[in-house]
């Protein structure tokens, strides 16, 4: 990190020509992107942000920081929880990449800390309730936005283009998953009828949701989003594999699914959500085993993508019993 | 013949020594890695005790197949595909993720 350029450009962002950067250090995580803690003074003042930035190795399904940042401003102006985006710089010469600047927050995203430390989120069910609420203000973003343009057009049919999706994932991939097959053959056969399209987040799930005593924090990880059917982001969300082993606890292993869709408050076709949760079973599936094939292929020597890889058969395990029983 | 103690020997005690004595004397921001350790170490044991995997079918077949609908319900080698990857899957997670199997 070129600590001087990013002073200078900064310095220039803020109007602030003696803007000082008083600690710079990476934030652990994000095997995607990039997070930095920048703690500035600006005008005198301490301000405490993020810097976010790409990995060395990009995943090519994710957004860039340039959009990233506008999903974030759009969030925001729709009454998203969400850090506020403060600075980017498209201009690759200053750090290498584009990265941009947000506000920092503090609290809690470690999912195993999520679910079962009950001292955050101001209550369990209050919790998932604001979540439903927050996943709700995401779903009021409609298309056509002239910012989110780089979004393109919505999916004809967001479950059948998921369906073809994972499976051009699965071809890429080249390691033959007939498990997989079969589930996502059992989706083609009972795909839902497309209803208007949504901002989809994505990634909404526990470990990507930072909570703090009060309550929600901030939705982060906004790289996936996209124009889809609202039932995805809620399938996802209460998905077996996001409770983090509190089975128990359907609405992302922090409270009661009820709870959730009540503070979602949206009209919601509950016989469409065992299809979007084997959908999210599946590809989870799928990214764990391309996060295991970063680490094989040598692009990204990891202990941490090498164990993901052996999340596959366990979810493949649950991706039988649910496809059974869609 | 190998000198004992043998892989599965060592391995072994080597994840005691990182969960008995690392663990606790590492910061609070390195356990996770130290975990990452024990589990890889536990599963690599797994691993080498599992019985060889051969797989009686060609998968890469049996997947496109699947895609195309040739084994849908109500075709005649539905139960039959349906108990293979059952079987195919519960091999993999025996060593994976063993808990899952409940």
């Amino acid at each position: 990190m070129d600590e001087a350029a990013l002073r200078f450009w900064l310095a220039q962002a803020s109007g602030d020509a003696g803007l000082r950067i008083t600690a710079l250090t990476r934030l652990s995580g994000g095997a995607i992107q990039q997070n930095w803690a920048l703690d500035v003074e600006v005008l005198g003042t301490p301000q405490r942000w993020v810097l976010r930035t790409d990995a060395p190795a990009v995943l090519a399904v994710s957004h860039t920081r340039p959009q990233e940042f506008a999903l974030l401003r759009a969030a925001r102006e729709a009454g998203v929880t969400v850090p506020e985006p403060l600075y980017l710089c498209e201009d690759a010469a200053v750090l290498g990449r584009p990265f941009f600047v947000m506000a920092r927050i503090e609290g809690i995203a470690a999912p195993h800390r999520v679910v079962k430390d009950a001292t955050l989120g101001g209550g369990r069910e209050a919790c998932v309730a604001a979540l439903g609420r927050e996943l709700a203000r995401i779903h009021a973003i409609r298309p056509p936005r002239a910012d989110l343009a780089f979004l393109g057009d919505p999916p004809a049919d967001a479950a059948l283009a998921a369906i073809a999706s994972l499976r051009g994932r699965l071809d890429a991939a080249g390691t033959p998953r007939p498990v997989l097959e079969w589930g996502l053959r059992a989706l083609e056969r009972k795909a839902p009828a497309p209803v208007p399209p949504v901002l989809c987040h994505n990634d909404f799930r526990t470990g990507n949701i930072m909570l703090n005593a009060q309550g929600v924090a901030a939705v982060l990880d906004w790289e996936f989003a996209g124009w889809g059917d609202p039932h995805a982001d809620l399938g996802w969300f209460c998905a077996k594999c996001w409770r983090f082993g509190q089975v128990a606890q359907e609405a992302g292993g922090i409270g009661s699914r009820a709870a959730f869709l009540a503070g979602y408050g949206l009209p919601v076709d509950s016989a469409r959500l065992p299809w979007w949760e084997l959908l999210a079973t599946i590809r989870w599936a799928v990214i764990a085993a391309d996060q295991a094939a970063r680490h094989l292929s040598g692009q990204e020597r990891s202990l941490e993508l090498a164990l993901t890889g052996h999340m596959v058969p366990e979810l493949e395990w649950d991706v039988l019993a649910m496809a059974e029983a869609l | 013949m190998q000198e004992k103690p043998d892989a599965a020997d060592l391995l072994a005690t080597a994840r005691e020594v990182v969960l008995a004595e690392l663990l606790p004397a590492l910061p609070p921001e390195k356990a996770v890695a130290a975990r990452m350790v024990a589990a890889a170490i536990a599963l690599a044991l797994r691993q080498s005790a599992a019985p060889p995997m051969t797989d009686a079918r060609d998968l890469a077949m049996l997947a496109g197949e699947i895609r195309t609908g040739l084994h849908d319900p109500g075709t005649e080698s539905h139960a039959e595909v349906a108990g293979f990857l059952r079987d195919h899957a519960r091999a993999r997670a025996a060593v994976s993720a063993p808990k899952a199997l409940g």
